[in-house]
């Protein structure tokens, strides 16, 4: 019994580490942003030299991003970005498809921010904020 | 003009004799995979940069109204109308530059029997110092939903509530505005003035009015879960009013509103206050609402509570029939609920039930008086929506 207990321990702990947070990413030269930062920045406000990137819809690590960070689903963002585009204020970010794209998109540029599950960040990028 | 292109080519391998001679340890094939990945990487930029240049949007609603009688709420009827609040837009957006962008927006009204209309045609600059100015036809930004007042998509109800958004009959103008962004550490304050003319050509509605020196100042300030907004504008109008009946004759309309909003993710909270003041006959008017919903996964459900009355009675007590076509009272309740069906697409239904019009129409259309009753036909009635709004 004490056996199948801790194994199920082990394997509710071993769940819990493979669902690694979502994290802020930038250039290795980057400098750390703050939370209100990030929200700003992925809801096109803020410093206007940023270049920002998303995961594409229906991403899951997108949909965790955002649940943490700007507070909206993937519906209230879809609205969220309807109301700028249509008012003229802006378009949303730039997408691309997967962890090592967005990786490969910041690395390169110092005003370039994305988010990766934390399980993928390597050598290439900076983690700047850990929401 | 022939000897000068002869000798460019000579002149620029003469320039660039240096530099070959520094990489004269590459090999010419080299250099030439080296200039042919070049070229390929400055012709993808060249595309991707005209491809993002342009971008192109529309929205779509669809909307199935009915009404318990025929007062003529928001133009519902007691037959089913598919028409009166369905739309269609379409919005193309080109960064001429970094700083300069052209915005176009069409629309279709099912209610204007779905003629195409510019809502929005402007270019905007943003100066480095964070200064925006717009030029061009824009949308009169009263209300606190006046720049997405047909995006179904982007707004909690089925329709802002008519008691506060009908009391002015023009949502665009021709002209300019001038926009600054302070941004606070936290949140944002937006700083906007605006002016221009327009026009309301409205048959059905009898109204023919020339809109000039339309100006105001609009201040709004969010830090991406409240957003508070106290917006001024006025303008002279001229020209008549009942088909015809009543002549305005360049007389002054103000108007002033206050509105706050509060999104945490779950709580949805919108209010909006409002006041009209116009001198000479036209009426005077006060309205407002408050609509509160609550997320539910795919699910909001949202209430919304509305009331519109005229302020300047006293003006037109001893003239009868100005008293029955200008005065107006009206409470509305709504209870809804906007459903997130799939991607992009949102389903709403609404019942609104207005009453309290007091001895008026209620700013009815089709509530007509009867000089036998000494009465109006309805003094309430009851407003029955499904809406689908898309966007893509």
């Amino acid at each position: 019994m004490k056996k199948i207990l801790s194994v199920l321990a082990l394997s509710v702990c071993s769940i819990m580490s493979a669902q690694a947070a979502v994290v802020v990413i930038g250039a290795p030269g980057a400098a750390d942003i703050s939370a209100s930062d990030a929200k700003k920045l992925f809801l096109g406000k803020g410093s206007k030299s940023a270049v920002v990137y998303e995961l594409s819809e229906g991403n899951a690590t997108r949909s965790e991003f955002h649940g943490t960070v700007t507070g909206k689903s993937d519906s209230q963002l879809k609205a969220f970005w309807s109301k700028q585009v249509f008012t003229g204020k802006g378009n949303p970010p730039a997408t691309v498809g997967n962890a090592a794209a967005m990786k490969s998109a910041v690395a390169s540029n110092p005003n370039a921010v994305g988010y990766i599950d934390e399980a993928d960040v390597d050598g290439s990028v900076k983690v700047i904020l850990k929401p | 003009m022939k000897f000068n292109l002869k000798a460019l080519p000579i002149a620029i391998s003469i320039a660039m004799l240096p530099a070959m001679a520094i990489a004269d340890e590459q090999t010419n094939d080299e250099k030439i995979a080296q200039l042919e990945q070049q070229v390929q990487s400055l012709q993808t930029a060249q595309t991707e940069s005209l491809t993002e240049r342009f971008s192109f949007n529309g929205f779509i609603s669809a909307a199935y109204v009915s009404s318990d009688n025929s007062a003529g709420y928001n133009g519902a009827t007691s037959s089913a109308d598919f028409s009166e609040d369905s739309k269609m837009g379409f919005q193309g957006t080109f960064n001429i530059s970094n700083q300069t962008t052209a915005v176009m927006q069409l629309m279709m009204r099912g209610s204007n029997d779905w003629e195409v209309e510019a809502e929005w045609a402007y270019l905007a600059h943003s100066f480095d110092n964070g200064v925006k100015v717009r030029g061009g036809k824009l949308r009169v930004p009263l209300f606190m939903y006046s720049d997405y007042l047909d995006v179904g998509y982007a707004q909690p109800f089925a329709r802002p509530p008519s008691e506060v958004y009908s009391q002015v009959p023009f949502s665009s103008y021709t002209g300019g505005d001038i926009a600054y962004d302070y941004e606070l550490e936290d949140s944002t304050l937006t700083v906007q003035a605006f002016g221009g003319e327009s026009d309301v050509n409205e048959e059905d509605e009898g109204l023919d009015l020339d809109l000039s020196n339309v100006m105001g100042l609009n201040a709004s300030w969010t830090d991406l879960t409240w957003t508070f907004r106290a917006v001024y504008g006025q303008a002279e109008i001229d020209g008549s009013v009942g088909g015809g009946a009543v002549a305005v004759d360049n007389e002054t309309a103000a108007f002033t509103g206050l509105g706050g909003s509060y999104d945490n993710g779950s709580w949805i909270a919108v209010a909006e206050w409002t006041t009209v003041d116009i001198d000479g006959v036209l009426a005077d008017s006060e309205s407002a609402y408050l609509t509160v919903g609550y997320r539910i996964n795919d699910f909001t459900p949202y209430a919304t509570v509305a009331y519109l009355k005229t302020t300047d009675e006293d003006e037109r007590e001893g003239i009868p029939p100005l008293a029955f076509a200008f005065n107006e009272e009206r409470v509305a309740y709504s209870l809804g609920l906007r459903w997130d069906a799939i991607d992009n697409v949102a389903v709403k239904f609404d019942v609104t039930y207005a009453t309290d019009f007091g001895d008026t129409h209620g700013g009815l259309s089709n509530n007509g008086f009867n000089p036998l009753s000494g009465e109006f036909t309805y003094d309430d009635t009851m407003v029955y929506t499904v809406k689908f709004d898309a966007v893509f």
